[in-house]
């Protein structure tokens, strides 16, 4: 009978997989003392009653879908910063590498257009710098609900706006640099030496990807949490 | 109404009884309150769970006698400020009660 029970909740907890085996052990713990205290003697009527005093599976799977939510979204926060401050590193180690292989853009009116997509770049990264730390700031600063409520709905609905806004600019940047290194390497001849541009480029590009994956993480979590709750 | 200060009872029993699991947790409560706080048992793990994440409590997994195991929690200094600010609180707003039930003023607040 508890090993079901405990089937039951693992399949409602099955939105977050790591949740589930600790809830799992947790509350397999929990039951089985409660069969052992139970003054009947009775083992049968001992797990019905410890399944009964503790609840639905359902209904407390929902209450830690929100804590998983609430604790996914804390994760994006700290990806996103985390994420930024990588692309940083590696558009300043490109730079860094630019400037010792000496390259530089040979042709004038090519000059001219870099110019424009440094200034779009610089304007973006620090526009993505100061969103993503500020969607951070503002998600670990918001109390955790203990429901689903609709004041937290709009929380992370703000939460969700800014993680966007921060992907979209850094986005911008990551184009922006993919342009000036495509400017750059233009007409060089093949060598060793574009491996740390193509390599640094790769490496933002990913980063962008991970941020959106967190992102698209957090959508897909939030209507799992309702659809769960309003069944 | 028990719902509301769910996160208060638990700091305090976890308190009162010092580092403990979901199922010790619930009889130090159903015990200190008399019987009277007696809870449908799964409402504690998430509570326990989103304490720990506002870094309130935290959890260790121990092996227990019977082999199983075992998540043991424990009141982290952030829990223990949360708790006496609470506690402060509460007793401010039970004063507050007590002198419209009781027909008493509520003792002035110093700050």
């Amino acid at each position: 009978m508890i090993p079901d029970y405990l089937e039951r909740l693992a399949r409602e907890l099955s939105f977050d997989r790591s949740l589930a085996r600790n809830v799992r052990q947790e509350v397999e713990d929990h039951l089985w003392e409660a069969v052992a205290a139970d003054p009947t003697g009775n083992m049968l009527a001992a797990q019905q009653r410890a399944i009964a005093n503790f609840g639905d599976a359902r209904a407390i799977a929902a209450q830690f879908a929100v804590i998983s939510l609430a604790r996914h979204s804390r994760r994006a926060g700290a990806a996103a910063v985390l994420v930024i401050a990588s692309v940083f590193i590696a558009m300043r180690t490109r730079i860094a590498w630019n400037a010792a292989a000496q390259l530089a853009i040979g042709e004038e009116d090519m000059r001219a257009v870099s110019g424009l997509v440094v200034l779009i770049d610089r304007y973006a990264f620090w526009l993505s710098v100061i969103i993503g730390l500020g969607s951070w700031a503002y998600i670990v600063s918001r109390r955790i609900p203990a429901g689903f409520y609709p004041a937290y709905r709009k929380q992370l609905r703000r939460f969700f706006v800014l993680c966007c806004a921060a992907a979209a600019a850094l986005v911008v940047s990551v184009i922006s640099d993919g342009v000036l290194t495509a400017l750059l390497l233009r007409g060089t001849e093949l060598s060793a030496g574009f491996l740390v541009p193509v390599f640094s480029m790769a490496i933002e590009i990913v980063c962008v990807g991970i941020l959106v994956f967190h992102i698209c993480g957090i959508a897909r979590r939030t209507a799992s949490t309702a659809a769960l709750l309003n069944t | 109404m028990l719902k509301g200060h769910l996160d208060m009872i638990v700091l305090a029993a976890l308190s009162a009884a010092g580092p403990a699991h979901g199922y010790a947790v619930i009889e130090e409560i159903r015990r200190r309150s008399g019987g009277a706080f007696d809870l449908p048992e799964g409402t504690i793990y998430p509570a326990l769970h989103r304490l720990e994440l506002a870094g309130l409590l935290k959890s260790s997994w121990m092996t227990a006698d019977s082999g199983r195991r075992r998540r043991v929690y424990t009141l982290t200094r952030a829990g223990n400020r949360a708790l006496i600010q609470r506690r402060a609180v509460w007793k401010q707003f039970s004063d507050a009660i007590g002198g419209l039930l009781g027909g008493t003023r509520p003792r002035e607040n110093p700050a």
